[in-house]
């Protein structure tokens, strides 16, 4: 045999080398995931974005292509800026990913300063269930019987509205929602949680409040509330106006998207392997029945979808920045 | 509803069942014990694991946790003054200077007696008022929280007797403390000085450690040698003496349940302030108040029992309303709403025996859980025996990481650390520590309640006098803030009539 030269040795490294790394590049692709992935969630937990993941993460464990976990962490610091900057500062290689709130991120980030993230940049994956759409409701013992009556009482006086602090999303959608239907309003902030504000108009510390659907739905069905309006394009609620009969079709524009999301320049196949494994366990008979048991819809949304609603979440917000900027 | 209390208990009685609720009450001894961690880190990290479970039994699970982590966290405040949850600070301030005469055995043994009868006494109070829970809650708004919150403050405020002025001050600190942060009312950060972590304010927990855990072994490291200065009496005392001192003090214990109980149905105050609340009470109404934080059994007994007995009516907000009294039922609610239950009007209807059973699971667990502390106190006093030298670093690094460990933020251990400083001094100087806990918890509350009752009467006075509630809570103020006046002209009434007992003045 010949001797085995240096030259040989290079040749037969070149030749195998682009070999080597393109079976190294496709195993990477295919491969995805190789181990666990961490789903953060900037609040803490308990809260209404934390039991959404830890019901659904499970689930779409079994639709990924490998058996990996799903690992949730709670990063609740900041009021949730420090998970989104957490999120947006991680590797892009689809083993972090995590949810937003969505325009809550846009007001956090208004009250706060632009600071650490830049929410355009996020890719963006899915979002878990149709946006949440808000109600205008008195309590059950309140005098007012139908929005009529209502928007009467605010030409005389100022309407009472129980709301959170301005920094969550229940603030934002009572200031636009009173400026749409033309309401004059005085706000009393500073209610914690979603069930508080409701409770403060079922107890009569206010005239009405604007809260979530599935937040009002239970104090309805409990027979402490009432709702006068929905600010759905077509109401669920038998009897009442919404945004169609009342000449406001913007007011279907708010909502508390739980938006899915992944640090910026994440590959488009990961992206799309994420995707489709948390639409399928939106699809899931478990995801479905305990959906059905708390009035939520779960609706699939492709990534290109869910920047789209990202975008106009986005543009929706900036008109009314004003209104939302602290006093 | 008589089936329904049996039905709840006959749930209960599987084998399946009983296993969870010992293992719950097991994870709550630990993490109960180990500051920083607690019953809302357990929950939370239990939360998984009870997926595949019935709904009953992921309740007795956490039931078996929330019942025993009191008693947990009462063993490392009396041996170590390191609260291991915040309302069990209240139990340090006796518990500690107990451990240090070598009576820790029966500081435990008071703890653990009075956390059973208490929780009891707060399950039957509990089942009798879960019906008008509805109601109850409704009763109390803003105008109600505000004057609470000041009620709570001149309650502790008029406990610093002889210390007024220092009291004041304490208070005056805690308060300044707890106004940083984003201001819920108009919006904007306070103080935050754009440091990020301090958006939801200076957090509580980490402050405590700080304050009790970390300046205590500040203080032992300058002082040298063990704990118990008396190594004989931690060998005498046992868990009987202590048994026997809360039968001695029922009506403390009594007290303690029953404002454990009526603060805790109400979504206002937690159990911090219950426990300070019940503490400062029994200062104000023992004949002996100079005794207290030196010792006085009395100071372990009444917190204790308000404690637990405050956990099983916190349980009536978060259950009817969905309004968590507090971040351990924040996570509690989390878990019943991946189990299908959504806590408010519909879940008193519908789930009404996984309540009970629920209620059960917790009193059992509190009962339990005081047993095994009663039978671990000979081994568990000995730790006051331990070399300064083992036990400092051994102790500072379990706070430090335990307070880490809250959120895994690093900005915990640097409020521990600022703290601890603070909490040496106070203690070099005789500061009233409890006073800058609950201006502490209290601050952010009174202030927020105030502005919105403030928004509800559009900036007149009236909506403080209009309800029922209110006048009675602004009428019990005043009397407790013009009680050490009365005392005062007492006394000098009393010393008139005497006049034999004047010479020996």
């Amino acid at each position: 045999m010949e001797k085995f030269t240096r030259r040989d040795l290079v040749i037969g490294a070149s030749l195998a080398a682009p070999a080597l790394v393109l079976t190294r590049r496709a195993l990477g692709a295919a491969a995805f995931p190789t181990k666990n992935i961490q789903f953060v969630i900037p609040y803490a937990p308990g809260g209404g974005f934390d039991v959404y993941v830890r019901v659904i993460a499970p689930m779409m464990e079994k639709y990924l292509p490998a058996k990996v976990n799903i690992v949730p962490i709670n990063v609740a610091s900041g009021g949730g800026s420090r998970g989104v900057a957490q999120l947006y500062r991680a590797k892009p290689d689809g083993y972090t990913i995590g949810i937003l709130n969505v325009p809550g991120m846009f007001i956090l980030q208004q009250q706060q300063g632009a600071g650490a993230y830049d929410l355009s940049k996020f890719s963006w994956i899915g979002a878990m269930g149709e946006g949440e759409r808000y109600v205008i409701s008195v309590g059950s013992k309140s005098p007012l019987k139908t929005f009529a009556e209502l928007k009467a009482l605010s030409a005389k006086r100022p309407i009472k509205l129980s709301v959170t602090g301005p920094e969550g999303t229940a603030y934002a959608a009572t200031m636009i929602g009173s400026q749409l239907l033309g309401l004059r309003t005085q706000l009393i902030t500073g209610y914690k949680g979603s069930a508080d504000y409701v409770v403060a108009a079922v107890r009569g510390d206010s005239d009405a409040v604007i809260a979530a659907i599935p937040t009002a739905t239970r104090f309805v069905k409990g027979g402490s509330l009432r709702v006068l309006a929905s600010f759905e394009t077509h109401s669920s609620f038998p009897g009442v106006p919404d945004a169609t009969s009342l000449g406001q079709p913007q007011l279907d524009n708010i909502s508390v998207e739980r938006v899915v999301a992944a640090p910026p320049g994440l590959p488009a196949d990961i992206q799309n392997t994420l995707s489709a494994a948390l639409n399928k366990a939106l699809a899931d008979p478990i995801v479905a029945k305990w959906a059905m048991e708390n009035d939520l819809i779960m609706r699939a949304r492709t990534p290109a979808d869910t920047t789209q609603l990202v975008a106009q979440q986005r543009v929706f917000f900036d008109k009314w920045k004003k209104y939302l900027t602290a006093s | 509803m008589l089936e329904l209390w049996l039905g709840g208990l006959n749930g209960l009685l599987h084998v399946d069942v009983l296993f969870f609720v010992f293992l719950g009450m097991v994870i709550g001894l630990i993490f109960g014990a180990i500051p920083g961690l607690g019953g809302t880190t357990a929950i939370a990290l239990l939360m998984p694991l009870t997926y595949g479970m019935e709904p009953f039994t992921a309740l007795a699970l956490a039931g078996g946790v929330m019942g025993a982590v009191p008693m947990g966290g009462s063993i490392t405040s009396i041996l170590l003054n390191t609260p291991g949850t915040a309302p069990n600070a209240a139990t340090c301030l006796d518990g500690y200077p107990l451990a240090q005469q070598g009576k820790a055995g029966m500081a435990i043994g008071a703890a653990g007696s009075a956390n059973a009868i208490g929780a009891i006494i707060g399950t039957i109070s509990v089942l009798a008022v879960l019906p008008f829970a509805n109601e109850l809650v409704l009763l109390f708004g803003p105008p109600e929280f505000a004057l609470m919150g000041l009620f709570a403050l001149a309650v502790v405020a008029t406990a610093s007797r002889g210390k007024m002025l220092r009291g004041l001050v304490a208070g005056g600190l805690g308060l300044m403390i707890a106004f940083v942060g984003y201001n819920d009312i108009a919006g904007g950060e306070r103080f935050t000085y754009g440091v990020e972590y301090l958006w939801d304010g200076i957090h509580l927990v980490p402050a405590l450690i700080g304050l009790f855990a970390v300046a205590e072994m500040i203080n032992l490291t300058v002082k040298g040698g063990t704990v118990a200065k008396s190594a004989a009496a931690v060998k005498i005392t046992s868990m009987t003496s202590g048994l026997f001192e809360t039968f001695r003090h029922l009506g403390t214990v009594l007290r303690g349940s029953l404002i454990g109980t009526t603060v805790g149905a109400i979504p206002g105050l937690g159990g911090t302030v219950v426990a300070f609340l019940s503490y400062s009470v029994t200062v104000q109404s023992s004949k002996n108040p100079e005794t207290f934080g030196k010792g006085n059994i009395q100071g372990v007994i009444a917190p204790e029992a308000a404690i637990c007995a405050h956990d099983c009516s916190a349980l009536v907000p978060t259950l009817a309303f969905g309004i968590p009294a507090g971040a351990e039922m924040a996570v509690f609610m989390g878990l019943l709403v991946i189990h299908g239950m959504q806590p408010g009007p519909l879940m008193l209807r519908d789930h009404m025996v996984e309540i009970y059973g629920l209620i059960w699971a917790l009193t059992a667990s509190c009962v339990l859980a005081s047993f095994v502390g009663l039978l671990f106190v000979r081994p568990l006093s000995k730790i006051t025996l331990l070399d300064t030298r083992i036990l400092v670093p051994l102790v500072l690094s379990t706070a430090l990481a335990g307070s880490f460990a809250i959120d895994m933020t690093i900005e915990n251990v640097v409020v521990t650390s600022v703290f601890g400083a603070l909490g040496y001094l106070m203690v070099r100087y005789d500061y009233p520590r409890l006073m800058v806990v609950v201006a502490l918890v209290l601050g952010g509350n009174i202030e927020r309640n105030f502005h919105q009752s403030m928004l509800m009467g559009e900036g007149g006075w009236s909506v403080f006098f209009s309800r029922t509630i209110s006048i009675i809570l602004i009428i019990a103020t005043v009397a407790v803030l013009s009680l050490p006046l009365f005392r005062g002209i007492f006394r000098q009434l009393w010393i008139r009539k005497a006049p034999v007992e004047r010479s020996r003045l």
